[in-house]
Protein backbone atom coordinates (compact mmCIF):
# COMPACT_ATOMS: atom_id res chain seq x y z
CA UNK A 1 0.00 0.00 0.00
CA UNK A 2 2.86 2.72 1.00
CA UNK A 3 4.17 1.70 -2.16
CA UNK A 4 0.83 2.89 -4.53
CA UNK A 5 1.17 6.08 -2.20
CA UNK A 6 4.82 6.57 -2.86
CA UNK A 7 3.82 6.26 -6.66
CA UNK A 8 0.53 7.93 -6.71
CA UNK A 9 2.04 11.22 -4.73
CA UNK A 10 5.15 10.84 -7.08
CA UNK A 11 2.38 11.12 -10.28
CA UNK A 12 0.80 13.68 -8.88
CA UNK A 13 4.08 15.79 -8.51
CA UNK A 14 4.82 15.19 -11.65
CA UNK A 15 2.15 16.24 -13.40
CA UNK A 16 1.87 19.38 -10.89
CA UNK A 17 5.46 20.23 -12.35
CA UNK A 18 4.46 20.22 -15.38
CA UNK A 19 3.05 24.30 -15.69
CA UNK A 20 5.95 25.42 -13.34
CA UNK A 21 8.77 23.79 -15.81
CA UNK A 22 6.92 24.64 -19.01
CA UNK A 23 6.49 28.14 -17.64
CA UNK A 24 10.21 28.58 -17.08
CA UNK A 25 10.89 26.95 -20.49
CA UNK A 26 8.44 29.29 -22.21
CA UNK A 27 10.20 32.38 -20.97
CA UNK A 28 13.33 31.34 -22.32
CA UNK A 29 13.86 32.90 -25.75
CA UNK A 30 15.74 29.86 -27.25
CA UNK A 31 13.18 27.34 -26.18
CA UNK A 32 10.43 30.30 -27.44
CA UNK A 33 12.46 29.78 -30.96
CA UNK A 34 12.65 26.12 -31.05
CA UNK A 35 9.06 25.69 -30.43
CA UNK A 36 8.20 27.76 -33.69
CA UNK A 37 9.95 25.89 -35.48
CA UNK A 38 7.56 23.96 -37.39
CA UNK A 39 5.55 27.08 -38.33
CA UNK A 40 7.14 26.97 -41.92
CA UNK A 41 6.62 23.10 -42.19
CA UNK A 42 2.72 23.91 -41.34
CA UNK A 43 2.71 26.32 -44.36
CA UNK A 44 4.33 24.50 -46.26
CA UNK A 45 2.69 21.32 -45.91
CA UNK A 46 -0.92 22.60 -45.39
CA UNK A 47 -1.12 26.15 -47.58
CA UNK A 48 -3.85 27.85 -48.80
CA UNK A 49 -4.75 25.07 -51.40
CA UNK A 50 -8.47 24.64 -51.40
CA UNK A 51 -11.70 27.12 -51.33
CA UNK A 52 -13.22 27.20 -47.73
CA UNK A 53 -16.76 25.43 -47.92
CA UNK A 54 -19.65 28.12 -48.68
CA UNK A 55 -22.66 28.42 -46.89
CA UNK A 56 -26.49 29.22 -47.64
CA UNK A 57 -28.28 31.94 -46.70
CA UNK A 58 -30.13 30.19 -43.92
CA UNK A 59 -26.90 29.85 -42.04
CA UNK A 60 -25.95 33.12 -41.08
CA UNK A 61 -25.49 34.40 -38.37
CA UNK A 62 -27.41 37.41 -37.87
CA UNK A 63 -25.57 39.16 -35.27
CA UNK A 64 -22.22 38.69 -36.48
CA UNK A 65 -19.78 38.75 -33.12
CA UNK A 66 -17.51 41.65 -33.17
CA UNK A 67 -13.85 40.92 -33.45
CA UNK A 68 -10.47 42.26 -33.31
CA UNK A 69 -9.77 46.01 -31.57
CA UNK A 70 -11.87 48.56 -30.49
CA UNK A 71 -13.61 51.06 -33.46
CA UNK A 72 -11.79 53.62 -34.03
CA UNK A 73 -12.77 56.80 -32.09
CA UNK A 74 -9.98 59.00 -34.16
CA UNK A 75 -11.44 62.56 -35.50
CA UNK A 76 -10.55 61.44 -38.61
CA UNK A 77 -12.41 58.85 -38.54
CA UNK A 78 -15.22 59.85 -37.17
CA UNK A 79 -14.86 62.61 -39.88
CA UNK A 80 -14.37 59.62 -42.41
CA UNK A 81 -18.10 58.39 -40.55
CA UNK A 82 -19.98 61.32 -40.81
CA UNK A 83 -19.33 61.48 -44.32
CA UNK A 84 -20.22 58.01 -45.51
CA UNK A 85 -16.63 57.64 -46.15
CA UNK A 86 -16.75 60.50 -49.39
CA UNK A 87 -13.45 61.28 -49.05
CA UNK A 88 -12.15 57.73 -48.27
CA UNK A 89 -9.80 56.11 -51.01
CA UNK A 90 -8.36 52.82 -50.42
CA UNK A 91 -4.53 53.69 -51.16
CA UNK A 92 -2.78 50.75 -53.24
CA UNK A 93 0.72 51.19 -53.66
CA UNK A 94 3.92 49.91 -52.66
CA UNK A 95 6.09 47.56 -55.33
CA UNK A 96 3.40 47.91 -58.27
CA UNK A 97 3.31 49.22 -61.71
CA UNK A 98 0.81 51.44 -61.48
CA UNK A 99 -0.33 52.90 -58.04
CA UNK A 100 -3.81 53.38 -57.61
CA UNK A 101 -6.33 54.59 -55.08
CA UNK A 102 -9.79 53.26 -54.93
CA UNK A 103 -12.84 55.27 -53.62
CA UNK A 104 -15.83 53.34 -52.94
CA UNK A 105 -17.60 54.50 -55.99
CA UNK A 106 -14.70 53.21 -57.85
CA UNK A 107 -14.85 49.88 -56.12
CA UNK A 108 -18.63 49.63 -56.13
CA UNK A 109 -18.08 49.76 -60.40
CA UNK A 110 -16.24 46.84 -60.24
CA UNK A 111 -16.83 43.05 -60.20
CA UNK A 112 -18.65 42.59 -57.03
CA UNK A 113 -19.02 38.87 -55.31
CA UNK A 114 -20.68 37.53 -52.61
CA UNK A 115 -19.28 34.59 -50.51
CA UNK A 116 -21.05 32.73 -47.58
CA UNK A 117 -18.32 31.78 -45.13
CA UNK A 118 -16.98 30.68 -41.36
CA UNK A 119 -15.42 33.07 -39.38
CA UNK A 120 -12.83 30.55 -37.80
CA UNK A 121 -11.56 32.65 -34.44
CA UNK A 122 -7.80 32.23 -32.70
CA UNK A 123 -9.90 31.43 -29.60
CA UNK A 124 -11.87 28.68 -31.10
CA UNK A 125 -15.02 30.16 -31.60
CA UNK A 126 -16.40 30.10 -35.48
CA UNK A 127 -19.42 32.33 -37.44
CA UNK A 128 -20.90 32.15 -40.61
CA UNK A 129 -21.25 35.37 -42.42
CA UNK A 130 -22.06 36.48 -45.62
CA UNK A 131 -19.39 39.16 -47.26
CA UNK A 132 -19.69 41.35 -50.49
CA UNK A 133 -17.27 43.16 -52.29
CA UNK A 134 -14.68 42.70 -54.28
CA UNK A 135 -11.88 40.41 -54.97
CA UNK A 136 -8.49 41.34 -53.73
CA UNK A 137 -6.75 39.83 -57.07
CA UNK A 138 -9.07 42.12 -58.85
CA UNK A 139 -7.32 44.88 -57.62
CA UNK A 140 -4.03 43.22 -58.14
CA UNK A 141 -4.84 42.92 -61.62
CA UNK A 142 -5.24 46.82 -61.61
CA UNK A 143 -2.06 47.89 -59.93
CA UNK A 144 0.17 45.40 -61.06
CA UNK A 145 2.38 44.18 -58.60
CA UNK A 146 5.85 44.28 -59.35
CA UNK A 147 7.93 40.61 -59.27
CA UNK A 148 9.83 42.20 -56.33
CA UNK A 149 6.84 42.28 -54.55
CA UNK A 150 5.92 39.26 -52.06
CA UNK A 151 3.83 40.44 -49.79
CA UNK A 152 0.52 42.86 -49.62
CA UNK A 153 0.50 44.43 -46.25
CA UNK A 154 -2.69 46.05 -45.11
CA UNK A 155 -2.82 49.04 -43.42
CA UNK A 156 -5.58 49.35 -40.53
CA UNK A 157 -7.36 52.31 -39.49
CA UNK A 158 -7.68 50.77 -35.64
CA UNK A 159 -5.08 51.26 -32.98
CA UNK A 160 -4.61 49.12 -29.76
CA UNK A 161 -4.26 51.36 -26.31
CA UNK A 162 -0.83 51.93 -26.95
CA UNK A 163 -1.45 53.68 -29.69
CA UNK A 164 -0.16 50.76 -32.21
CA UNK A 165 -1.84 49.99 -35.57
CA UNK A 166 -3.30 47.42 -36.44
CA UNK A 167 -1.83 45.64 -39.94
CA UNK A 168 -1.66 42.34 -41.69
CA UNK A 169 0.06 40.66 -44.24
CA UNK A 170 -0.73 38.29 -47.06
CA UNK A 171 2.00 35.96 -49.58
CA UNK A 172 0.88 36.92 -53.20
CA UNK A 173 -0.46 33.46 -53.74
CA UNK A 174 -2.95 34.13 -50.74
CA UNK A 175 -3.61 37.32 -51.72
CA UNK A 176 -4.26 35.79 -55.75
CA UNK A 177 -7.11 33.25 -53.76
CA UNK A 178 -10.27 33.84 -55.07
CA UNK A 179 -12.13 33.55 -52.20
CA UNK A 180 -9.74 36.73 -50.89
CA UNK A 181 -11.91 39.62 -50.39
CA UNK A 182 -12.36 43.55 -50.01
CA UNK A 183 -15.57 43.74 -48.19
CA UNK A 184 -18.21 46.45 -47.86
CA UNK A 185 -20.98 44.24 -46.55
CA UNK A 186 -21.80 42.27 -43.82
CA UNK A 187 -24.86 40.31 -44.24
CA UNK A 188 -26.72 42.38 -46.81
CA UNK A 189 -25.91 45.67 -45.30
CA UNK A 190 -23.19 48.06 -45.61
CA UNK A 191 -20.46 47.39 -43.26
CA UNK A 192 -21.02 49.49 -39.94
CA UNK A 193 -18.39 50.81 -38.14
CA UNK A 194 -18.11 48.47 -35.42
CA UNK A 195 -17.57 45.75 -38.45
CA UNK A 196 -14.96 47.62 -40.25
CA UNK A 197 -16.28 50.32 -42.50
CA UNK A 198 -15.70 50.99 -45.29
CA UNK A 199 -13.56 47.97 -46.60
CA UNK A 200 -12.40 45.01 -44.51
CA UNK A 201 -10.29 41.81 -45.40
CA UNK A 202 -11.97 38.66 -45.19
CA UNK A 203 -9.51 35.61 -45.89
CA UNK A 204 -11.88 32.63 -45.20
CA UNK A 205 -9.02 30.11 -45.81
CA UNK A 206 -6.82 31.01 -42.69
CA UNK A 207 -7.60 32.08 -38.89
CA UNK A 208 -9.84 35.54 -38.58
CA UNK A 209 -7.17 37.53 -37.11
CA UNK A 210 -5.64 37.82 -40.70
CA UNK A 211 -9.23 39.14 -41.45
CA UNK A 212 -8.20 43.01 -40.71
CA UNK A 213 -10.81 45.28 -40.48
CA UNK A 214 -10.83 48.99 -41.48
CA UNK A 215 -8.36 48.99 -44.32
CA UNK A 216 -6.57 52.04 -45.08
CA UNK A 217 -3.69 51.05 -47.40
CA UNK A 218 -2.87 48.17 -49.23
CA UNK A 219 0.97 48.53 -49.60
CA UNK A 220 3.01 46.19 -51.98
CA UNK A 221 6.79 45.24 -50.58
CA UNK A 222 9.37 42.72 -50.89
CA UNK A 223 9.41 42.09 -46.97
CA UNK A 224 7.40 43.07 -43.52
CA UNK A 225 10.84 43.10 -41.44
CA UNK A 226 11.27 46.69 -41.22
CA UNK A 227 7.51 47.29 -40.06
CA UNK A 228 6.40 47.37 -36.55
CA UNK A 229 7.57 44.44 -34.70
CA UNK A 230 8.40 42.93 -38.01
CA UNK A 231 6.05 39.79 -37.79
CA UNK A 232 4.09 40.62 -40.68
CA UNK A 233 0.55 41.25 -38.64
CA UNK A 234 -0.43 42.79 -35.34
CA UNK A 235 -1.04 39.46 -33.30
CA UNK A 236 1.93 38.18 -35.31
CA UNK A 237 3.99 40.54 -33.14
CA UNK A 238 2.15 39.82 -30.35
CA UNK A 239 3.13 36.02 -30.86
CA UNK A 240 0.60 34.38 -32.72
CA UNK A 241 2.05 32.62 -36.53
CA UNK A 242 1.80 34.50 -39.08
CA UNK A 243 0.72 31.60 -41.54
CA UNK A 244 -2.77 31.62 -39.95
CA UNK A 245 -4.15 28.84 -41.61
CA UNK A 246 -3.81 26.42 -38.66
CA UNK B 1 4.04 -23.06 -21.62
CA UNK B 2 5.90 -22.57 -18.31
CA UNK B 3 7.55 -19.21 -18.94
CA UNK B 4 7.36 -17.85 -15.26
CA UNK B 5 10.65 -16.07 -14.30
CA UNK B 6 12.13 -15.91 -17.36
CA UNK B 7 13.58 -12.49 -18.57
CA UNK B 8 12.27 -11.62 -22.42
CA UNK B 9 13.63 -9.05 -24.64
CA UNK B 10 9.89 -7.42 -25.07
CA UNK B 11 9.88 -3.54 -25.51
CA UNK B 12 12.01 -2.95 -28.87
CA UNK B 13 13.95 0.52 -29.39
CA UNK B 14 10.78 2.31 -31.09
CA UNK B 15 8.24 1.16 -28.46
CA UNK B 16 10.20 2.46 -25.38
CA UNK B 17 10.97 5.91 -27.36
CA UNK B 18 7.42 5.92 -28.01
CA UNK B 19 6.17 5.77 -24.80
CA UNK B 20 8.32 8.37 -23.03
CA UNK B 21 8.10 10.73 -26.29
CA UNK B 22 4.62 10.08 -25.67
CA UNK B 23 4.76 10.72 -21.66
CA UNK B 24 6.13 13.93 -22.36
CA UNK B 25 3.84 15.05 -25.76
CA UNK B 26 0.74 14.07 -23.84
CA UNK B 27 1.12 16.21 -20.77
CA UNK B 28 2.28 18.98 -22.44
CA UNK B 29 -0.40 18.40 -25.10
CA UNK B 30 -3.11 18.25 -22.43
CA UNK B 31 -1.93 21.36 -20.51
CA UNK B 32 -1.38 23.42 -23.54
CA UNK B 33 -5.01 22.28 -24.82
CA UNK B 34 -6.39 23.44 -21.65
CA UNK B 35 -4.72 26.79 -22.47
CA UNK B 36 -5.89 27.02 -25.54
CA UNK B 37 -9.38 26.24 -24.42
CA UNK B 38 -9.87 28.75 -22.49
CA UNK B 39 -9.74 31.32 -25.47
CA UNK B 40 -13.19 29.82 -25.94
CA UNK B 41 -14.37 27.49 -23.24
CA UNK B 42 -17.60 26.17 -24.51
CA UNK B 43 -18.04 23.28 -26.66
CA UNK B 44 -20.72 23.18 -29.29
CA UNK B 45 -22.31 20.00 -30.98
CA UNK B 46 -22.46 22.35 -34.39
CA UNK B 47 -20.67 23.93 -37.27
CA UNK B 48 -20.59 27.31 -35.99
CA UNK B 49 -20.94 28.08 -32.76
CA UNK B 50 -24.30 28.07 -31.04
CA UNK B 51 -25.27 28.46 -27.53
CA UNK B 52 -28.52 26.10 -28.55
CA UNK B 53 -26.07 23.29 -28.97
CA UNK B 54 -23.85 23.73 -25.85
CA UNK B 55 -22.66 20.95 -24.39
CA UNK B 56 -20.34 22.20 -21.96
CA UNK B 57 -19.25 25.63 -21.02
CA UNK B 58 -16.98 27.20 -18.24
CA UNK B 59 -17.96 31.00 -16.88
CA UNK B 60 -17.46 33.28 -14.28
CA UNK B 61 -21.13 34.67 -13.12
CA UNK B 62 -19.51 37.13 -11.18
CA UNK B 63 -16.37 37.96 -9.30
CA UNK B 64 -15.14 34.94 -7.22
CA UNK B 65 -17.64 32.82 -8.80
CA UNK B 66 -17.17 29.92 -11.37
CA UNK B 67 -19.60 27.71 -12.63
CA UNK B 68 -19.63 24.88 -15.16
CA UNK B 69 -22.47 23.92 -17.26
CA UNK B 70 -23.00 20.38 -18.56
CA UNK B 71 -26.05 19.58 -20.70
CA UNK B 72 -28.02 22.54 -19.16
CA UNK B 73 -27.11 21.58 -15.78
CA UNK B 74 -24.95 24.39 -13.98
CA UNK B 75 -22.79 23.43 -11.10
CA UNK B 76 -20.72 25.92 -8.78
CA UNK B 77 -17.14 25.14 -9.18
CA UNK B 78 -15.38 28.15 -7.93
CA UNK B 79 -11.49 27.56 -7.22
CA UNK B 80 -11.43 24.49 -9.81
CA UNK B 81 -12.81 25.62 -13.08
CA UNK B 82 -14.25 29.26 -13.98
CA UNK B 83 -12.90 31.23 -10.62
CA UNK B 84 -9.48 30.29 -9.59
CA UNK B 85 -6.01 30.35 -9.70
CA UNK B 86 -4.13 32.57 -12.44
CA UNK B 87 -0.97 31.33 -12.23
CA UNK B 88 0.14 34.60 -10.91
CA UNK B 89 -0.56 34.26 -7.67
CA UNK B 90 -3.87 35.33 -7.12
CA UNK B 91 -7.44 34.28 -8.58
CA UNK B 92 -9.73 35.47 -11.57
CA UNK B 93 -11.84 34.40 -14.33
CA UNK B 94 -10.70 31.72 -16.16
CA UNK B 95 -11.90 28.23 -17.03
CA UNK B 96 -8.83 26.17 -15.31
CA UNK B 97 -6.07 26.77 -12.66
CA UNK B 98 -2.95 28.08 -13.73
CA UNK B 99 -1.00 24.89 -11.90
CA UNK B 100 -2.52 22.45 -14.92
CA UNK B 101 -1.91 24.74 -17.89
CA UNK B 102 1.41 25.54 -19.86
CA UNK B 103 2.26 28.49 -19.62
CA UNK B 104 0.50 29.01 -15.85
CA UNK B 105 -1.04 32.21 -16.72
CA UNK B 106 -3.55 33.00 -19.66
CA UNK B 107 -1.59 33.29 -23.33
CA UNK B 108 -3.27 31.77 -26.15
CA UNK B 109 -0.29 32.65 -28.56
CA UNK B 110 1.95 30.70 -26.80
CA UNK B 111 -0.42 27.69 -25.50
CA UNK B 112 -0.83 27.23 -29.60
CA UNK B 113 2.64 27.83 -30.15
CA UNK B 114 3.13 24.44 -27.51
CA UNK B 115 0.50 22.40 -29.11
CA UNK B 116 1.72 22.68 -32.40
CA UNK B 117 4.88 21.89 -31.81
CA UNK B 118 4.32 18.73 -29.24
CA UNK B 119 1.43 17.81 -31.99
CA UNK B 120 4.21 16.91 -34.29
CA UNK B 121 5.72 15.31 -31.51
CA UNK B 122 2.73 12.89 -31.17
CA UNK B 123 2.13 12.46 -34.30
CA UNK B 124 5.89 11.19 -35.48
CA UNK B 125 6.15 9.04 -32.47
CA UNK B 126 2.90 7.16 -33.10
CA UNK B 127 3.44 6.90 -37.24
CA UNK B 128 6.95 5.68 -35.42
CA UNK B 129 6.20 3.28 -33.60
CA UNK B 130 2.96 1.69 -35.69
CA UNK B 131 6.00 1.42 -38.58
CA UNK B 132 8.43 -0.58 -35.88
CA UNK B 133 5.76 -2.73 -34.45
CA UNK B 134 4.23 -3.96 -37.66
CA UNK B 135 7.63 -4.74 -39.06
CA UNK B 136 8.98 -6.19 -35.50
CA UNK B 137 5.85 -8.32 -34.82
CA UNK B 138 4.45 -6.43 -31.77
CA UNK B 139 1.44 -4.74 -33.39
CA UNK B 140 0.62 -8.53 -34.34
CA UNK B 141 0.59 -9.32 -30.33
CA UNK B 142 -1.52 -6.68 -29.76
CA UNK B 143 -3.99 -6.11 -32.13
CA UNK B 144 -7.35 -7.67 -30.83
CA UNK B 145 -8.76 -10.09 -32.64
CA UNK B 146 -12.39 -12.07 -33.33
CA UNK B 147 -11.47 -15.32 -31.21
CA UNK B 148 -10.39 -12.83 -28.10
CA UNK B 149 -13.63 -11.20 -28.00
CA UNK B 150 -14.90 -14.32 -25.83
CA UNK B 151 -12.28 -13.96 -23.69
CA UNK B 152 -13.23 -10.08 -22.90
CA UNK B 153 -15.55 -11.34 -20.04
CA UNK B 154 -13.79 -14.09 -18.22
CA UNK B 155 -11.13 -11.91 -18.18
CA UNK B 156 -12.78 -9.02 -16.53
CA UNK B 157 -14.30 -11.64 -14.42
CA UNK B 158 -10.84 -12.55 -13.58
CA UNK B 159 -10.40 -8.72 -12.67
CA UNK B 160 -12.96 -9.09 -10.60
CA UNK B 161 -12.44 -11.41 -8.33
CA UNK B 162 -15.11 -13.26 -9.99
CA UNK B 163 -12.80 -16.20 -11.52
CA UNK B 164 -9.46 -17.49 -10.01
CA UNK B 165 -7.56 -17.87 -13.46
CA UNK B 166 -7.71 -15.76 -16.09
CA UNK B 167 -8.04 -17.13 -20.01
CA UNK B 168 -4.78 -18.31 -21.45
CA UNK B 169 -3.69 -15.64 -23.24
CA UNK B 170 -0.42 -14.47 -25.68
CA UNK B 171 1.72 -11.66 -24.80
CA UNK B 172 -1.33 -9.36 -24.05
CA UNK B 173 -3.83 -10.50 -22.15
CA UNK B 174 -7.60 -9.76 -24.05
CA UNK B 175 -8.74 -6.74 -22.40
CA UNK B 176 -5.19 -5.36 -22.74
CA UNK B 177 -5.42 -6.24 -26.38
CA UNK B 178 -8.73 -4.13 -26.67
CA UNK B 179 -6.91 -1.34 -25.03
CA UNK B 180 -4.17 -0.89 -26.79
CA UNK B 181 -6.22 -1.37 -30.17
CA UNK B 182 -8.92 1.47 -29.18
CA UNK B 183 -6.01 3.81 -27.87
CA UNK B 184 -3.27 3.12 -30.94
CA UNK B 185 -6.25 3.11 -33.61
CA UNK B 186 -9.61 4.61 -32.63
CA UNK B 187 -8.39 7.57 -30.00
CA UNK B 188 -4.51 8.45 -31.41
CA UNK B 189 -6.52 8.91 -34.85
CA UNK B 190 -9.22 10.84 -33.48
CA UNK B 191 -6.97 13.03 -31.55
CA UNK B 192 -5.04 13.56 -34.87
CA UNK B 193 -7.60 13.82 -37.13
CA UNK B 194 -9.98 16.32 -34.73
CA UNK B 195 -6.77 18.57 -34.31
CA UNK B 196 -5.92 18.88 -38.13
CA UNK B 197 -10.15 19.95 -38.77
CA UNK B 198 -9.64 23.28 -36.72
CA UNK B 199 -6.87 24.52 -39.22
CA UNK B 200 -9.16 26.16 -41.62
CA UNK B 201 -6.61 25.53 -44.46
CA UNK B 202 -7.28 21.81 -43.22
CA UNK B 203 -10.60 22.82 -43.62
CA UNK B 204 -10.34 24.40 -47.22
CA UNK B 205 -8.40 21.39 -48.75
CA UNK B 206 -10.33 18.62 -46.81
CA UNK B 207 -13.87 19.95 -46.06
CA UNK B 208 -14.89 16.36 -45.98
CA UNK B 209 -13.32 15.73 -42.65
CA UNK B 210 -15.19 18.48 -41.26
CA UNK B 211 -18.44 17.42 -42.30
CA UNK B 212 -17.56 13.79 -40.60
CA UNK B 213 -17.23 15.17 -37.64
CA UNK B 214 -20.34 17.37 -37.53
CA UNK B 215 -18.61 20.53 -38.32
CA UNK B 216 -15.81 22.62 -36.80
CA UNK B 217 -17.16 23.15 -33.26
CA UNK B 218 -18.06 19.71 -33.23
CA UNK B 219 -14.43 18.40 -34.08
CA UNK B 220 -13.18 20.78 -31.02
CA UNK B 221 -15.61 18.63 -29.18
CA UNK B 222 -14.85 15.38 -30.54
CA UNK B 223 -11.17 16.69 -29.81
CA UNK B 224 -11.69 16.90 -26.31
CA UNK B 225 -13.77 13.99 -26.10
CA UNK B 226 -10.46 12.18 -27.46
CA UNK B 227 -8.65 13.76 -25.33
CA UNK B 228 -10.59 12.66 -22.38
CA UNK B 229 -9.98 9.26 -23.65
CA UNK B 230 -6.86 9.24 -24.01
CA UNK B 231 -6.84 10.72 -20.00
CA UNK B 232 -8.37 7.85 -19.12
CA UNK B 233 -6.37 5.28 -20.70
CA UNK B 234 -3.31 7.20 -19.00
CA UNK B 235 -4.73 6.90 -15.61
CA UNK B 236 -6.11 2.82 -16.09
CA UNK B 237 -2.19 1.84 -18.00
CA UNK B 238 -0.27 3.61 -15.41
CA UNK B 239 -2.33 2.17 -12.74
CA UNK B 240 -2.16 -1.59 -13.92
CA UNK B 241 1.57 -0.97 -14.65
CA UNK B 242 1.92 0.10 -11.06
CA UNK B 243 -0.31 -2.92 -9.68
CA UNK B 244 2.45 -5.12 -11.79
CA UNK B 245 5.29 -3.97 -9.75
CA UNK B 246 6.08 -0.94 -10.60
CA UNK B 247 10.12 -1.16 -10.72
CA UNK B 248 10.16 -4.13 -12.75
CA UNK B 249 7.82 -2.84 -15.10
CA UNK B 250 9.68 0.74 -15.37
CA UNK B 251 12.74 -1.37 -15.94
CA UNK B 252 11.54 -3.29 -18.74
CA UNK B 253 10.38 0.19 -20.59
CA UNK B 254 13.95 1.07 -20.03
CA UNK B 255 15.70 -1.66 -20.95
CA UNK B 256 13.41 -3.24 -23.26
CA UNK B 257 13.80 -6.85 -20.47
CA UNK B 258 10.63 -8.17 -19.25
CA UNK B 259 10.29 -11.12 -16.44
CA UNK B 260 7.16 -13.13 -17.49
CA UNK B 261 4.83 -13.78 -14.97
CA UNK B 262 2.31 -16.53 -14.42
CA UNK B 263 -0.18 -16.80 -16.91
CA UNK B 264 1.77 -14.69 -19.58
CA UNK B 265 2.71 -16.44 -22.72
CA UNK B 266 4.65 -14.95 -26.09
CA UNK B 267 2.63 -14.67 -29.10
CA UNK B 268 -0.06 -13.09 -30.48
Amino acid sequence: MNRKLFLASTMSSALVACSPIGTALNNNAEFHKLLSAPQGLDHAIIGTRGLAREYRDADVMRDFPLTGLPTPTDSSYAELLASHFAGYALIVDGAVANPQKFSLDRLAKMQRVAQITRHDCVEGWSAVGKWAGVRLRDVLAVVRPLPTARFAIFHCMDRDDQGTPYYESLDMHEAMHPQALLATSLNDAPLTADHGAPVRLKVPTQLGYKSAKWVARIEFAATFASLYGGKGGYWEDQGYEWYAGI
Amino acid sequence: MKTMGKDIYRYAVATRLAHWLWVLAFAVLVSTGLQIFMAAPYLDASDQSNPARRVLSIQSPSDGVGTTTVLGHTFVTTGWLGWTDDGMGGRSARAFPGWITIPAYQDLADGRRWHLFFAWALVIGWFTWLISSAIKGNLQEMVLRPRDVPKLWPMQAYYLRLRKEPPPHGTYNPLQKAAYTSVAFLLFPLVILTGLTLSPGIDASFGWLTWLFGGRQFARLWHFVAMGGLIGFCVVHTFQVATQGIVQQMRSMITGNYRLRDHEGVGP
